[in-house]
């Protein structure tokens, strides 16, 4: 997973150098004739990606602890969390396109959805790999608490699963982290 | 670096890797499988196909350089139908294009990462599988779909790619080469890149985790090294590629201009592209000759029956050349109008990393230095390596000059340079690991005789081939005309053009002997040994031919490295010249294990 986000972490370098190399050649940024962009959405949105990423770290505690449904209760409102700052994506892009910003439209557009939208589809990868862990870890919880063994249990339920699950905190993160370089550099600076 | 191993870490790397059961339905067997034995031999078929297209454009190039405006002959009515078998020129700019691509990405990778990463890595190293065998499966899968996407890219409008194998915008968007071949073709490079980071993961991961017990570092296979840092360079470049890839396909079809400028309107920036390719393609050389590397330092030992000669300097030279790839990749942009203080950091790391190479280059030849040298087809395979590598690197340093690259650049000694180099040094050095390999992957053995003939026409073929196109550049012939002889400062070239093509015609036709072999022998040639060549990699003394399923029934216990010949102690003790890695001297014990040489 290292070796896999090694080679994330350099496509999103390299879409950042890209950014700063037409940045460092436009006359002036943003590029005359087009509004600022937003702060407020970007904002709040970096307060959902972190907090989904405290939820995280919280769910891989209670599952080390031995508190599965906690674990799992943690693990969804991850994966709210994550549905949350799609959505509110989605409406950043319609705010920009209500204010002329549009992908054709010269430097910024091009780079502002190009980059947020490849972002954006890392992160629903990631909420597909937790909608698909929470499938188990659900079934997991629901079975134990019913008393009876689920089919598939002898697959090792949790346990089984929580190497997958902080592999996908690993990468969870890391798309957290990637989304608060994009916002101060795009957003804030 | 001592390290002494107990029984426990013994037992323990046998749990980590448990053994597959053999799956017995057709489809998880032979289609879907996720044994690295079988699906190596599904990259080899991928590529060997693809390097036959790629041959057919390159002697497509030779007769349009040799004879322009002739129809080609016999597939030519076929082939070019609405001008009687004459090539036009925007076919032209295809098949050179398309040749290039589909050599380096769907032709050799294929063969040498594909195939012999996937079969040599866990048998060199003694594991069961790969770390990631579904990954492994899936990368084929991913692969093939790229592969797909290429063959296509030949039947829509306007035909395939034809920007050149570089494919620089401006002449790569829209206003430059329309069409959606073009589009399909840079698809299919970030699709293949998917399958090589895959390839990737899994060949860093199984490497750092699944060497059998007392195989240290510097006990490993140098091609197992050579495999395995091109894996790194590959985790880490092809991304690259991937993300100018990305941006020029947003900007043929979204409107983005990341890239698009001038006339065409936009503020994007067509040099930034050739940053981004560089950053990708220099260390891309590396990454189709360092397991060449890996396997020819093997092959002297193996051939010359001689310890690798200072195998350690060949281990840190190859890592050097990992490291340094990364940084010289601007002398592919010395005429972009870069700052001349930039040009010479770049001149000089470039010629900076000829150092380690050289350190290869001597170890080898010091490796066979007194020898009792054995020219089996492999070994003549792995000389011819030597030999078009030595003249191929000899003749960039004139390009890593900055000087001299102000002339020569753009021209065909470009073109002769990087075909001797990377081009007939893989091309070679894959044979030389396929007639390798080859009895250990299908238990059956290659005519020798056969396999004679094939290397002579192949060594003196890309021997006169490139040499030929150096000449031609030299003297002033820029690469990629589509009539070189308009030019009347380089009309007199054409005798010299058109003996090169004959060398290339002979070069395609010696080809056949490999195919007649190949089949033959898969179908028909003699039942292989265990241990073929005498040699003492694991997977000759410790793995049937063709090797079981799980590879191997207990994982060996390595006690020495990989290039034990003519050990007077051994020859003494034993009376062979050559001892396995994991074969015990009489009186060692194995109980516990120790690194005792390193």
């Amino acid at each position: 997973m290292v070796v896999a986000l090694g080679s994330f972490g350099i496509l999103f370098a390299c879409l950042l150098f890209m950014y700063a190399a037409l940045r460092s050649q436009a006359v002036a940024w943003p590029p005359p004739g087009l509004p600022e962009l937003p702060l407020f959405l970007p904002l709040v949105n970096t307060g959902v990606i972190a907090g989904s990423s405290a939820m995280f770290v919280l769910a891989l505690d209670a599952l080390e602890g031995g508190r599965r449904s906690r674990a799992v209760g943690f693990i969804a409102s991850t994966f709210a969390l994550g549905c949350v700052f799609v959505g509110l994506q989605l409406l950043l892009w319609s705010r920009l396109a209500d204010a002329g910003i549009t992908m054709r439209t010269g430097a910024l557009g091009t780079v502002v959805y190009v980059l947020t939208a490849l972002h954006a589809l890392h992160v629903v990868g990631g909420i597909l790999a937790l909608a698909y862990w929470l499938a188990f870890g659900l079934r997991d919880v629901l079975a134990s608490a019913i008393g009876g063994a689920v089919r598939g249990g002898s697959r090792g339920g949790l346990a089984a699963h929580s190497t997958m699950l902080r592999l996908c905190g690993m990468y969870w993160h890391f798309v957290g982290v990637v989304w608060v370089v994009m916002f101060v550099t795009m957003f804030l600076l | 670096m001592s390290s002494v191993m107990t029984k426990a870490d013994v037992e323990a790397a046998q749990h980590l890797q448990h053994a597959h059961v053999e799956p017995k339905d057709f489809l998880r067997r032979y289609v879907f499988s996720i044994d690295h034995k079988y699906i190596a031999k599904q990259f080899l078929w991928a590529g060997l196909i693809f390097l036959l297209v790629g041959g057919i454009l390159a002697m497509l190039i030779r007769w349009q350089w040799a004879f322009p405006m002739k129809p080609v002959p016999g597939v030519g009515k076929m082939l070019f139908p609405h001008t009687g078998g004459v090539i036009t020129p925007p076919a032209y700019n295809s098949i050179f294009t398309m040749h290039g691509l589909i050599m380096i990405f769907f032709a050799i990778t294929p063969i040498m990462i594909g195939c012999f990463g996937n079969f040599c890595i866990p048998l060199m190293i003694g594991a069961r599988d790969m770390a990631f065998p579904r990954l492994n499966m899936y990368s084929f899968w991913v692969f093939l779909l790229s592969q797909m996407l290429v063959t296509a890219s030949f039947f829509v409008e306007l035909g395939a790619a034809a920007a050149g194998w570089t494919t620089y915008p401006p002449l790569s968007t829209n206003v430059g080469t329309p069409g959606l071949g073009q589009s399909l073709v840079v698809l299919a490079l970030f699709v293949t890149g998917i399958a090589s980071i895959m390839g990737a993961i899994n060949y860093i991961t199984t490497v750092i985790r699944f060497r059998a017990p007392g195989m240290t570092w510097m006990r490993m296979p140098a091609t197992v090294w050579g495999l395995w840092l091109t894996s790194i360079l590959n985790a880490l470049f092809v991304p690259v590629l991937g993300s100018a890839g990305l941006m020029l396909l947003f900007d043929r079809h979204f409107g983005t201009q990341f890239f698009v400028t001038g006339a065409a309107g936009g503020i994007g920036d067509p040099i930034l592209f050739q940053h981004l390719f560089w950053i990708f393609g220099h260390p891309e050389v590396y990454i189709l000759i360092l397991p060449i590397w890996g396997f020819v330092i093997d092959f002297m030992s193996f051939f010359a029956r001689k310890p690798a000669y200072w195998y350690k300097g060949s281990v840190f030279a190859m890592i050097a050349v990992t490291v340094l790839s990364a940084v010289v990749y601007g002398h592919h942009m010395f005429v972009t109008g870069m700052s001349p203080l930039l040009g010479q950091a770049f001149m000089l790391l470039t010629l900076v990393i000829s150092v380690p190479a050289e350190v290869l280059f001597l170890n080898w030849l010091h490796t066979m230095w007194k020898g009792s040298i054995r020219l089996t087809v492999p070994m003549l395979f792995a000389l011819g390596t030597v030999f078009v590598f030595g003249l191929g690197g000899l003749t960039g340093i004139y390009l890593g000059t900055i000087s001299t690259d102000l002339y020569l650049h753009d021209t065909m000694w470009v073109v002769g340079h990087f075909h001797l180099t990377m081009a007939s040094a893989a091309f070679l050095g894959s044979f030389a690991a396929l007639y390798f390999w080859f009895p250990k992957m299908f238990g059956r053995q290659m005519n020798q005789k056969l396999g004679n003939v094939h290397f002579w026409f192949s060594a003196i073929g890309v021997t006169a081939v490139f040499c030929g196109q150096l000449l031609a550049g030299y003297n002033g012939q820029q690469r990629r005309l589509y009539d070189p002889f308009q030019y009347t400062y380089i009309a007199h070239l054409r005798g010299l053009n058109q003996l090169t093509s004959y060398f290339a015609f002979a070069l395609m036709l010696g080809q056949l002997a490999f195919i007649v072999n190949f089949f033959h022998a898969i179908f028909a040639g003699k039942k292989a040994e265990k241990n073929a060549w005498d040699v003492g990699t694991l997977e000759w003394t410790h793995c049937d031919s063709p090797p079981v399923y799980h590879n191997f029934d207990d994982i060996p216990t390595v006690l020495r490295g990989p290039h034990e010949y003519n050990h007077p102690e051994v020859l003494e003790k034993l009376g062979k010249d050559w001892i396995g890695q994991a074969e015990r001297m009489p009186g060692e014990t194995g109980e516990v294990i120790v690194a005792a040489a390193e």
